[in-house]
């Protein structure tokens, strides 16, 4: 087939699942900024949590949210697709 | 209170199978958040999962039998089920060229092959993914979903946009979200009445930062025609 060639290209080559290659994430590693949420703006819809990539985002017990340090990277993605602004990212030193 | 609230995540479940502290994954990994994601979607089935190396998938035996890939890194996740199996591919275009990131073949051999269910999904589109693959275990026989996953040190852009990356690629029809069901019939989940220019796609990846607004205007019309061709091949209900 004329297009098998091109196709392999575009797999995956990523290290991400290679248990030899990579390290395993240390706690609290690898971060610059942790998000912040402002609660007197949050209206609790989850989606924070829905696209965390890492699982660190948790659901408290008065249903506003917050970020396990230990799992959180930093990458901001909560901060960018929070529709009302609530979440702030704040620079550690 | 809880009844009241407005909940998105109600409708998945709460358990996290992939979780940091056993992966590697970068900061603002769209792959990771991708298999997050259908971690959840396989909850019943999740022992039968099995990372499969590129060229031992009967379909990609023949694919990917001089691949330069061949002896790298699991990543096709296979499932087994009664009267089949689902593959699923998790794509990051990894030395993928600027064509390849508009025009993804792999789901159109999967229809050739006669695979009975058949869809493309991005991790932008959580609920949507969480669908897909749940039907792609329910589906008689074989089935396969093809992946989009942004990833921020590949495609060279700020880990906080890839959920945004992931939608723009939806948006400007680059990358359709649809899905082939028995009978072929084809679905499209997401459609947008006017789509999205590509260079908002391209441009804030920094691997095509060398890009002309020639290239945009020819590849803007390789994915209209795509998408033409998509569209025409959906029966009015």
């Amino acid at each position: 087939m004329e297009s098998t060639a091109k196709f392999t290209k575009s797999m995956v080559e990523c290290s991400l699942l290679d248990k030899e290659l990579g390290r395993p994430f240390k706690p609290g590693t690898r971060r610059e900024a942790t998000p912040e949420w402002d609660k007197d703006k949050c209206v609790r819809c989850g989606l924070c949590y829905v696209y965390c990539p890492d699982g660190a985002i948790y659901r408290t017990e008065d249903g506003f949210f917050e970020a396990d340090t230990d799992k959180c990277k930093g990458c901001g993605i909560c901060h960018r697709e929070c529709w009302f602004g609530v979440i702030s990212m704040v620079k550690e030193d | 209170m809880d009844k009241f609230s407005l909940f998105v995540p109600n409708f998945l479940p709460f358990k996290e199978y992939f979780v940091p502290e056993k992966n590697i994954a970068c900061s603002g990994c769209g792959l990771a958040l991708a298999i997050r994601q259908t971690y959840k979607a396989l909850e019943a089935v999740i022992e039968k999962a099995e990372w499969v190396k590129a060229g031992d998938g009967k379909l990609f035996a023949r694919l990917f039998d001089k691949s330069p890939m061949g002896n790298s890194e699991p990543s096709l996740l296979r499932i087994k089920k009664t009267g089949g199996e689902l593959i699923i591919c998790f794509d990051n275009e990894a030395g993928g060229s600027l064509e390849e990131a508009v025009k993804k073949a792999m789901p159109a051999i999967a229809v050739a092959e006669g695979f009975r269910y058949v869809a493309t999904a991005c991790p932008s589109y959580p609920f949507d993914l969480y669908e897909k693959v749940k039907k792609g275990l329910e589906a008689e026989g074989k089935a396969y979903i093809h992946i989009l996953c942004p990833c921020p040190v590949a495609w060279q852009f700020d880990p906080e946009l890839t959920v945004k990356i992931g939608r723009w690629a939806v948006e400007s029809r680059a990358f359709p979200l649809y899905e082939v069901g028995s009978a072929s019939a084809y679905h499209l989940a997401v459609t947008t009445a006017k789509p999205r220019p590509l260079a908002d796609y391209l441009k804030p990846q920094y691997r095509f930062a060398e890009i002309s607004e020639q290239q945009i205007a020819d590849l803007t019309t390789t994915v209209e025609s795509d998408y033409k061709k998509l569209t025409d091949k959906i029966q009015p209900e």
